[in-house]
């Protein structure tokens, strides 16, 4: 008897189950899709062609901001919802390149991806995956908006495929002015100063640099950005460049001379807080930290615009400040080492077009500004939309810089960018030959870059 | 007497290295509770072991992790979603497992071993390997995004793993019960659903777990096949965005793990029984 039950209990969910499988789906299904006008684009006297797309579509955005990133992305997008009643599906993947290379090789891309590289903007332009934005975009109304690197960095053979909605300052040296005050130390103008300030602090008894390079699978990568800041003050953007595009060898000398430079801050065991060890097993994200311990565990920090919001809780703008890291060879300048984050488009629909277009007006620059935690490379926001002039220096920076240069290891390819380059800089760190570690990295690119 | 106290000293050392190596095996797991408790601030500036240093100091503890995390926009929408995913993820592919085991083990036709054989090497493939071509079928089908599409998807990687454990499981049983069953007239269905089924449910409660459990804990498939969309993404992938593109709020995982592990826990214990049983599913010939 009870045999009987629980079998008339199983052939139950069964059935339920199967009669669920029938009918779910359907009402899911529909939610995506919506037929809209195509007459749209031809007017284009920008207002006009706003309240036709009042039907409600959607486009699905996929990208690897989450949190109050996300929040803040939404925030910026309600106007555009709110005039056009075009609402926006954001999809998060902390693994954006996976995800998005199996989708947009099965055909199912999302409309519009937003990459934190534009390596990867290439490699789709290239794959011929993304729809060129200066068919619909205002370009001479761009140019203005966006300085002529950040243009290049979104444009693939002579077209435009992307638009930067976020940027970020990577040449920055924080510190904490009590600290400083307290040591009687000044912020340092040049590379030596910076020394002779970091010896200084060591003969006070103090450590001078907190650095950290743990970062799970990316371990590595803060060293990368510090050699990047080097190579472009010691060899210029021009060799910069070369050494990117790889037309110069790792084992150049223009390369090594930055290594050592870079090691003799991150080698010295008196500078790091922590020593070596330290450095190569601390969280990124948690080496701030000790900026702000009462005494100081160390005086100062290189690292992007986005720390902030790794610092401790409790720790207001008041706390900290920010110096650019100095120059080397005076013929060079202080160069800017930046970062960003662009949008790009798969699927060629009027409400992508339009939320495209809204995307490289001012507006929603200016709302996330004021929400903080981000910088744009848009001239046309106005430096008063940030909320502490701390921002507003690096916003000022980033997008007036005589020198600007983007993360190289975000530009080569993966296997040496997010590879060997990374893993490159924990062995150095560690204390293996330099030499040895070059000519491993070269190997890697002669591979990678196709000889 | 002494001999009972002899048994019980020779079994300390076993006892012993038994306890050392549960408590290495759940050491991390009990750091993750204990780092789950703790505010922002000391999970980025000491280990969780250091609140042992003031034991009965509460204050080091509060719950602000898990009320951000249970808090967090759509966390309900996302809980329902994966159960809608992982239920019928989990009753589809045991359904057909059983007849198909039934099948394998008791029934005679051309081909049967080719085909086990067949099924069986299906666990070795990687389901990786699919997504680009299962995808493609989707989108034609219409089923990419859509819940339909990923219980099939599911169904398909816990077929081979689950028609290969139940077929072992029910080949096992006596085989005189089912010969005479045969004699008094009893068809294959009668057999099936009469005699096999109600003396499998051991074996098909442990996979239901393991198949709950491995759709409850994925996130691939599901961010491949039904993208991470309020209206359909589950948990994992809800959980997945509270961390920013840098790594900021990691230390929200911490709650967020046994947020997300609250209800696997509650089906393994309330089966439990059947788990152990299950484990041994298959393994013994009666």
């Amino acid at each position: 008897m009870l045999q009987r039950v629980s079998w008339i209990l199983w052939t139950g969910i069964v059935v339920g189950s199967l009669l669920l499988a029938g009918c779910a789906p359907r009402t899911v299904t529909v939610t995506v899709e919506v037929p809209v006008e195509r007459t749209v684009e031809v007017e284009r006297t920008v207002e006009v062609e706003v309240p036709v797309l009042t039907s409600g579509g959607a486009v699905t955005v996929l990208g690897v901001w989450g949190g109050t990133e996300f929040e803040s992305f939404s925030a910026a997008v309600e106007p555009f919802t709110q005039e056009t009643g075009v609402g926006m599906a954001f999809e998060t993947s902390r693994e954006l390149s996976t995800v998005l290379v199996t989708r947009v090789e099965a055909g199912n891309p999302p409309d519009l991806a937003i990459l934190p590289n534009p390596g990867l903007l290439k490699e789709f332009a290239a794959a011929g995956a993304l729809v060129p934005l200066d068919t619909f975009i205002d370009m001479d109304q761009l140019q203005e908006d966006y300085a002529q690197a950040w243009i290049e960095l979104a444009s693939y053979e002579d077209h435009l495929y992307g638009i930067w909605v976020k940027g970020a300052l990577k040449s920055l040296v924080w510190y904490s002015p009590a600290a400083f005050e307290a040591g009687g130390y000044e912020v340092p103008t040049t590379w030596e100063e910076m020394l002779a300030l970091s010896d200084q602090i060591v003969a006070d008894g103090g450590t001078p640099w907190c650095i950290g390079l743990e970062s799970g699978a990316a371990s590595g990568w803060p060293g990368t950005d510090w050699i990047e800041d080097i190579m472009l003050r010691t060899a210029g953007p021009e060799v910069y460049d070369q050494w990117v595009n790889h037309e110069i060898p790792w084992t150049d000398p223009a390369v090594k001379t930055a290594w050592e430079i870079f090691g003799e801050i991150v080698r010295n065991e008196d500078y790091v807080w922590g020593g070596t060890t330290g450095v190569l097993s601390t969280f990124f994200g948690d080496s701030p930290t000790p900026l702000f311990d009462d005494p100081p565990g160390c005086y100062m920090h290189r690292q992007a615009s986005f720390i902030t919001s790794f610092f401790p809780e409790g720790v207001t703008a008041e706390d900290y400040s920010v110096f650019p890291l100095p120059g080397i060879d005076p013929q060079y300048g202080v160069p800017a080492l930046g970062a960003g984050d662009v949008i790009v488009m798969f699927n060629d629909t009027p409400e992508a077009r339009a939320f495209m277009e809204y995307l490289a007006t001012a507006q929603p620059h200016e709302i996330w500004a004021a929400r903080g935690g981000f910088i744009s490379p848009h001239r046309g926001v106005s430096l008063d939309a940030y909320p502490d002039e701390i921002t507003r220096v690096q916003a000022e920076t980033l997008a007036g810089a005589e020198v600007f240069r983007f993360d190289g290891s975000d530009l080569m390819p993966t296997a040496v960018g997010s590879g060997t380059f990374w893993t490159g800089v924990m062995d150095y760190v560690a204390g293996e030959d330099l030499d040895a570690i070059l000519e491993m990295i070269e190997a890697s690119a002669v591979d990678a870059y196709g000889g | 007497m002494s001999d009972r106290l002899r048994r019980v000293v020779s079994a300390i050392p076993l006892h012993m290295i038994i306890i050392g190596i549960t408590l290495v095996w759940s050491l991390p797991s009990v750091g993750l509770l204990v780092g789950s408790f703790r505010p922002k601030n000391d999970v980025f500036s000491t280990g969780w072991w250091t609140v042992f240093q003031h034991p009965f100091d509460f204050t080091q503890f509060q719950l602000d992790n898990y009320i951000h995390v249970l808090t967090a926009e759509g966390m309900g929408r996302a809980f329902l979603n994966s159960l809608t995913i992982a239920i019928p993820s989990t009753i589809i592919p045991i359904t057909v497992a059983a007849f198909a085991a039934y099948a394998f083990a008791w029934m005679d036709f051309p081909g049967r071993q080719v085909l086990f054989v067949v099924v069986v090497g299906l666990l070795v493939i990687p389901l990786q390997m699919t997504l680009i071509p299962l995808l493609r079928v989707y989108n034609r089908l219409g089923l990419s995004g859509a819940f339909l599409g990923i219980w099939l998807a599911h169904t398909g990687y816990g077929l081979p793993f689950a028609v290969y454990l139940l077929r072992n499981f029910i080949g096992t049983l006596p085989k005189d019960l089912l010969e005479s069953a045969f004699l008094d007239g009893a068809s294959h269905l009668t057999a099936f659903t009469r005699l096999v089924l109600p003396l499998s449910v051991p074996a098909i409660a442990s996979l239901a777990i393991f198949q709950f459990l491995w759709v409850w804990n994925d996130l691939l498939v599901a961010l491949i096949y039904l993208g991470g969309t309020e209206e359909v993404a589950p948990l994992t992938l809800k959980l997945s965005a509270l961390v920013q593109s840098m790594g900021q709020d990691w230390h929200l995982l911490t709650a967020a793990a046994f947020v997300s592990m609250a209800l696997p826990l509650v089906l393994f214990f309330s089966l439990q029984r059947y788990f152990v049983q299950g484990l041994l599913a298959g393994s013994v010939k009666g």
